[in-house]
């Protein structure tokens, strides 16, 4: 088993008028080649901020404290922008955005923008372009493919946008996905169906795919190994089956049993008492300490590091 | 419905602690204005501007209007520093002089384009319906006309003089303040906390002076610091192009329009008294600058 | 009615609207101050048969509303009028005139809109170098000089001791630099700053971010995803700049001797020559309506959000 990515001691700070956010404070985790990997948080832990940070795309507020992001023996964090955009960005590692809405450029077309992907590595004639446009929409089944192509973003529903938004970036060929809360934006009903769309383009083009979400439901559903994220910290990386029978982290066990009840999203938790803490003054130690029930004095001094429990599980707890 | 005695001690504190944060905003905004450099300068510059408008007797031997034939058009030296004009009168006096003609001008057309402009931002904004579709469309028609073009005939038509520069400005300038007043009226008017106000039984004059006035007084300061350039430089070239401020009065786009037959024998007639236009202009509005980032941080850092 | 229906016959009601105002005020500017017309156009030594005469001529003798119809009316007919101090039709005055104010104008335009949009962009790309800085200082810079001043340094250092081009009048293909650069530079400054912001809101959307997680060339991503966007608001400025850049042709075409309707139109103020002043006043007008209209026309044309709505 081999990994196609490996995130270690990934830190990302954002300058703003407040102070300095430590949005990552150590991030590490690995995605197995081919798996389905789910990343799991509270919004504002800084899941999204991990997937930009993989593109380096973070805003220009951000900077890259320390660590690394190996993709395939290479260490992005050393690439130039130039590089980034001309060897991984698109042909390599690909990314869809939490909304659809604002990720289309309003002014072009469905077909403009679909095109400009597939124009990166393929040069072929008008009519061409507009076969390989047409097969990209089918991939991700999207009805009336032909009347699309020259709508523009604004009118097409929402759903039929993050499908369109796929179709742009799986037309670049990537071999790494990261989807970024790509459901939050579509109907319950649309997000089954999405959801679906995506795991079989997974298999049938041999991908591999870094999903980010805060439901945990998505993630029992379509994910082969996740990483709990906690206000800037991995706090375990499981394979997803483990975790739901035996989630180690005080975290992750309330996550999994807080799940069992009605309601699935993590901001509506009313079991783990707090809120997310604010980045620009963090707890120390254990972040999750303040809201932990088995905290311990180490937990509020030291910052605890991911250890190996079993096979593919780690955890970072004090008590564990 | 009526409220009970909690709800209004809560919107109280809500409204009072809605103060607060603007107080704060507002030392926030001061200490951006401070941390400008460019702001700052501009404030140097338009002090500087006040204090020769005051004190310019006292800075000048010379009279703005006293003649010498003998000195005509003598270059700059150590006792007429940027030379004389072609009446031998001394320049750098004229041009102190010209700082009371200038910032008079401005003054009058900020006061008198402000109270109108703001008079009929207020009625459109308040009022709505046809008085605000009447106003509105005369905002229009004026703005329509380039400023200066219609300042000109205007202007041609009553005869030149101060106060004939200043109407014939401000019959097209009220548009700008009657536009901005009026949407921030309407932007207000949505406001929480004027609801909140009416809610615990405040009066409409007291949610005019409480909230209204000292919300729309950053709007007020912004307005005047982007009004008074336009004013100086359109009152600059009324008199420029003769039909503002007449001669002998030292006005400094009269000197200008004097200086340019002398641009040869003569250049720093004409300049110095551009420069001292630019000069004033530049303060006004690199204040005006300053206010708007401090104001409105996103455009910029 | 669907919504684009209504806004346009709003918009076009109000256009119209607009357009009979302008004719009032332009009508109506004579009759400002009280005071006999005739006398304000021959001054207060004129005879009274030639008083007379010329409130024949311009039936000063009727009611404003009739005068105001009989103005209308001719104008409709495409007559201007006659002018007081040539005798000659203001049409004839305003053909000869209108070419060297047009290549004046529009020369001014293409180099305010070029550089403050180049400028806008470089700034926003290279926010907060020393290039943004200089791009906001120049800016404040330009719209602080009164444009005549500008236009005289630019006569006494380039023409006068330079030589580089003539100092007046509209001689060579050269003539037109000096004065359209005093009248651009000024105006560069509005559309620089809207640009740089435009672009600056443009290239913090999600859409920028998701073409560069494509792949796609940062200049692709600039040029055409941020630009193509970015430069839509530009077009309502340039509709709301347009007054001002005429506005300021005048003052330049004087400074500059330039023969153009400018340069008529102050003469024509200071000779009280009122038919020639109300004609220009309302051309100029008026094509300013047309242009916010035309504005509006493009602005919905070149967005797809507004074309395709139903």
């Amino acid at each position: 088993m081999s990994e196609l990515l490996y995130i270690k001691d990934l830190k990302v700070y954002f300058n703003t008028e407040e102070g300095v956010v430590k949005a990552l404070a150590g991030v590490n985790f690995e995605i197995v080649k081919g798996s389905f990997h789910g990343l799991i948080g509270e919004t504002g832990c800084g899941k999204s901020v991990t997937g930009l940070s993989i593109l380096k795309l973070l805003d220009n507020n951000a900077l890259i404290e320390g660590g690394e992001i190996i993709y395939k023996d290479e260490n992005l964090l050393d690439k130039t922008e130039k590089q980034m955009q001309k060897d991984f960005r698109g042909n390599e590692i690909a990314m869809i955005f939490q909304d659809p809405g604002s990720s289309l450029n309003p002014v072009f077309t469905i077909q403009d923008q679909i095109q400009e992907s597939v124009k990166m590595y393929k040069k072929a004639s008008k009519q061409e372009y507009r076969n390989i446009v047409i097969e990209e929409l089918k991939k991700v089944k999207l009805p009336d493919v032909e009347g699309l192509l020259d709508k523009y973003p604004h009118q097409l529903s929402g759903g039929m946008k993050q499908r369109v938004m796929i179709a742009m970036m799986l037309a670049c060929n990537p071999n790494l996905l990261i989807a970024d809360e790509p459901t939050t934006a579509l109907d319950v009903s649309i997000q089954a169906q999405f959801l679906q769309v995506l795991k079989n383009l997974k298999d049938k083009f041999d991908m591999t795919v870094l999903y980010i979400t805060h439901d945990l439901a998505v993630v029992s559903e379509i994910c082969d190994y996740v990483s709990v994220m906690y206000a800037g910290r991995i706090v375990e990386n499981v394979p997803v089956r483990e975790l739901f029978k035996n989630p180690v982290h005080p975290y992750s066990y309330k996550l999994v049993h807080s799940v069992l009840g009605v309601k699935t999203f993590l901001e509506d938790l009313e079991e783990i008492p707090g809120s997310v803490p604010r980045l620009i003054d963090p707890p120390s130690g254990c972040r999750f300490h303040p809201r932990c029930e088995e905290a311990i004095d180490i937990c509020k001094t030291k910052v605890p590091q991911l250890k190996k429990i079993g096979k593919n599980h780690y955890v970072a707890c004090h008590r564990r | 419905m009526r409220l009970s005695e909690v709800n209004v001690e809560e919107i109280k504190m809500e409204l009072a602690n809605l103060k607060n944060k603007k107080s704060s905003q507002l030392s926030l905004v001061w200490k951006r204005f401070k941390s400008n450099r460019l702001a700052l300068l501009g404030f140097v510059f338009v002090m500087i501007i006040i204090f020769i408008a005051i004190f310019a007797p006292f800075l000048t031997p010379y009279k703005p209007y006293a003649t010498d034939p003998s000195n005509r058009l003598m270059g700059p030296s150590r006792t007429h520093l940027l030379g004389t004009d072609s009446l031998g009168r001394d320049v750098l006096t004229r041009l102190f002089y010209g700082s009371r003609i200038a910032l008079q001008i401005g003054v009058l057309i900020i006061l008198f384009e402000g109270f109108i402009g703001i008079m009929m931002g207020v009625l459109s904004g308040f009022f709505g319906g046809i008085i605000d579709s009447i106003i509105m469309r005369l905002v229009d028609i004026l703005r329509s006309f380039p400023v200066i073009i219609l300042a000109m005939a205007i202007a041609g038509i009553m005869g030149q003089g101060i106060y004939n520069v200043v109407i014939a400005l401000g019959i097209v300038g009220w548009t700008t303040y009657a536009r901005m007043v009026r949407s921030k009226i309407l932007s207000i008017k949505e406001a929480d906390y004027i609801e909140a106000g009416y809610s615990i039984g405040e009066s409409t004059y007291s949610i005019i002076t409480r909230y209204i006035v000292p919300n729309a007084i950053p709007t007020a300061i912004v307005m005047i610091s982007i009004m008074m350039p336009t004013a100086l430089i359109a009152s600059a070239t009324l008199s420029f192009l003769g039909l503002g401020v007449q001669p002998p009065i030292p006005s400094w786009g009269s000197m200008v329009a004097a200086g340019r037959n002398y641009l040869l024998q003569a250049p720093w007639i004409s300049t110095s008294a551009g420069f001292f236009i630019m000069f004033t202009v530049l303060g006004f509005n690199f204040i005006g600058d300053g206010l708007r980032d401090a104001l409105d941080p996103t455009t910029k850092h | 009615m669907s919504n684009r229906k209504k806004y346009w016959t709003n918009k076009i009601i109000r256009t119209i609207i607009t357009a009979i105002g302008v004719t009032l005020i332009a009508f109506l500017i004579l009759h400002l101050t009280p005071g006999d017309p005739a006398r304000i156009m021959l001054g207060s030594y004129a005879s009274e048969e030639n008083l007379e005469a010329v409130r024949e001529k311009y039936n000063l003798n009727e009611p404003l509303h009739i005068q105001y119809w009989a103005w209308v009316s001719s104008l409709a007919k495409g007559d201007l009028g006659t002018s007081i101090r040539y005798n000659r039709s203001v049409n004839t005055l305003i053909k000869n005139r209108i070419g060297p104010t047009l290549v004046l104008t529009l020369t001014g335009l293409i180099i305010s809109v070029v550089l403050g949009v180049v400028m806008g962009i470089l700034a926003a790309l290279k926010r907060n170098s020393w290039l943004d800085y200089l791009t906001t200082v120049q800016a404040i810079f330009w719209i602080s000089i009164p444009s005549f001043w500008l236009g005289i340094l630019f006569l006494y250092i380039f023409g006068l001791q330079l030589r580089w081009v003539p100092i007046a009048g509209m001689v060579s293909y050269t003539s037109v630099i000096l004065p359209a650069l005093s009248l651009g530079l000024r105006q560069e400054a509005w559309f620089a700053r809207p640009m740089r912001a435009e672009m600056l809101e443009v290239l913090n959307q999600e859409y920028i971010r998701a073409a560069k997680a494509k792949g796609l060339k940062y200049y692709i991503v600039v040029t055409k995803h941020a630009l193509r966007n970015a430069l839509i608001p530009i077009i309502t400025m340039l509709a709301l700049r347009l007054p001002w850049i005429i506005g300021g042709s005048v003052v330049i075409e004087v400074v500059f001797s330039w023969g153009g309707i400018g340069s008529l139109l102050v003469n024509s103020v200071k000779a009280r020559d009122y038919p020639v002043v109300q004609a220009i006043l309302l051309l100029i007008s008026i094509a300013v309506v047309l242009a916010n209209l035309f504005a509006d026309i493009i602005y919905t044309w070149v967005d797809p959000r507004i074309r395709t709505e139903g």
